[in-house]
């Protein structure tokens, strides 16, 4: 191979990596509590930010948006047993992420990470998926499938997007085993819980949000 | 080929990781966590020593599915690799890498410590470096440092290149922090040896020596560039080493027609084929270069 066509396999390398970049940024949010912060992703345009319940503290987060709009997030479901919360933020407009087509993600396959490890806005890692196991849970599932990637995560990533080559959802990074293992709750799982959200039965927090905005986006059902 | 690289180079990486996990096993040989290995025929599985902590009751599962008994056929604490014989011939051989593995080298790290499926993780190929002892009585040769992260029942299992074809075999039983990789070649010729011999034979000569610098007048006495050697300071009578003449005070820098440094290197060329044989060890005997020929013993 010349020189030449490695210099532009590179280029093109770093192309595709800013185009991730440029792809997912506009979808990912800082949480904030009182303290300190974790990830998010903006879910759907209207408002909706997918995190970790872990992320949140006791009082309301504030929600920061990569165009520097900063809102006061409503708790809109919660599921302890997957680590997952929605928020509901008085946005619209904004940049979704794209959800993966493909339920099965395979080993090897290149993962990133974007989120705000230490402190760092918006920090991009890479790795591979390295496992697909199960974690045990105390609810009512029982057992949960996770991802299990070789991507180095910090506090800060937790909450944040697992995308794959192409920018896509793949999971939610939510937190690391022994140091180095990173974990990430399998993108559909998220979105299941995004569309039952509104079939919850047991009366929660902000209700009447929720209610009304189902209302308007029978899509997301 | 997609115009997207990273897309291509994701797919690939996939691809390598699903042709190492076809002649990747589970190893079961031990209480806890199982173990990884790699086929290298249909019937015989190399995999990391200090992960077999039993003999009997040894299971292999393949990728398939299919659990298959193993015996242990043979085993090197020294070199920390051991061979399972399986029951069956069902096992897919795994096919190592023909070209010398560079440092930068993207590789991956591929286990079976489960029977859900491979696990993999992405690095380089850090670092080449060896001989170096291995605290179990053995010298490692050579042998790979990577950045990938060694889950736990990683060892036993091949570190393979993008194509999917095998550096060598990860183990983290030497006790040197993370893992590290014997090279195919080595793990391959040593597993030949483990299966016909079922253990590695090590040379004794019989001799306590420490390592001295050499004099310039000496070493041009030996026609040769050679910093160190072995000053023999206790040579065991009725040894191998006593019976062929060497004496306290001999400098060895040469065995086998190899150049010996230092006690590494020493260890390294007495095993295999010189234990049993008259073997040409060669010394410095009052400044002056003498060979004298030693039935090399075994430990």
């Amino acid at each position: 191979m010349t020189s030449n066509n490695i210099l532009q396999l590179s280029q093109m390398l770093a192309n595709d990596l800013d185009a991730i970049v440029q792809g997912v940024r506009p979808s990912l949010a800082v949480v904030r509590n009182h303290h300190g912060a974790g990830a998010g992703i903006v879910a759907a345009s209207d408002g909706l930010i997918l995190t970790n319940l872990h992320v949140l503290g006791r009082h309301m987060p504030s929600v920061l948006l990569a165009d520097g709009g900063e809102y006061a997030g409503q708790l809109f479901a919660r599921d302890p047993e997957i680590d997952l919360a929605l928020l509901k933020i008085p946005a619209t407009g904004l940049e979704a992420i794209s959800f993966a087509a493909e339920k099965d993600v395979r080993i090897g396959e290149l993962a990133f990470a974007l989120g705000h490890p230490w402190g760092q806005r918006g920090y991009l890692t890479s790795g591979i998926i390295s496992a697909l196991g199960t974690a045990k849970t105390d609810g009512n599932r029982g057992f949960i499938p996770i991802i299990r990637t070789d991507v180095p995560l910090a506090p800060g990533n937790s909450g944040g997007p697992l995308v794959n080559a192409v920018g896509e959802l793949l999971g939610i990074n939510t937190m690391i085993v022994g140091g180095d293992q990173s974990v990430a709750v399998p993108a559909w799982i998220a979105r299941e819980f995004i569309g039952q959200a509104a079939r919850q039965s047991r009366p929660a927090h902000h209700w009447n949000a929720r209610q009304d905005y189902y209302a308007a986006n029978p899509g997301l059902l | 080929m997609s115009t997207n690289v990273l897309v291509d180079l994701s797919n690939a990486l996939a691809e390598a990781a699903a042709k190492a996990g076809a002649s990747t096993v589970l190893v079961n040989a031990r209480q806890r966590i199982p173990a990884s290995g790699i086929a290298i025929l249909a019937d015989q599985i190399l995999t990391a020593d200090h992960t077999i902590e039993r003999e009997e009751d040894i299971t292999v599962i393949l990728p398939d599915g299919v659990q298959v008994s193993a015996r242990l056929a043979g085993r090197d604490p020294g070199s920390d690799l051991a061979i399972l014989r399986l029951e069956k011939p069902l096992a897919t051989p795994a096919e190592p890498v023909e070209a010398e593995p560079r440092v930068g080298q993207m590789v991956l790290a591929v286990g079976r410590p489960t029977s859900a499926g491979i696990q993999a993780s992405l690095g380089v190929i850090s670092a080449i470096a060896g001989p170096v002892h291995t605290g179990s009585g053995g010298v490692l040769e050579r042998y790979i440092r990577t950045d990938t992260t060694p889950f736990p029942g990683f060892s036993g299992g091949p570190l393979v290149d993008s194509s999917g074809r095998v550096v060598g075999l990860n183990t983290s039983g030497f006790g040197w922090g993370a893992s590290v990789t014997i090279p195919a070649d080595l793990a391959w010729k040593t597993a030949e040896t483990l299966a016909s011999h079922g253990h590695i034979r090590r040379g004794y000569l019989g001799i306590r020596s420490q390592a001295v610098e050499i004099p310039a007048a000496s070493q041009k006495a030996l026609g040769r560039s050679h910093p160190t050697g072995l000053l023999l300071v206790g040579v065991e009578s009725d040894s191998p080493a006593g019976n062929a003449g060497l004496m306290v005070g001999d400098i060895l820098v040469g065995i086998a027609g190899h150049a010996v440094l230092d006690h590494d290197q020493l260890m390294a060329y007495l095993t295999g084929s010189v234990v049993g044989q008259p073997t040409p060890i060669e010394v410095l005997r009052g400044g002056q270069p003498a060979t004298l020929s030693v039935t090399v013993g075994e430990r």
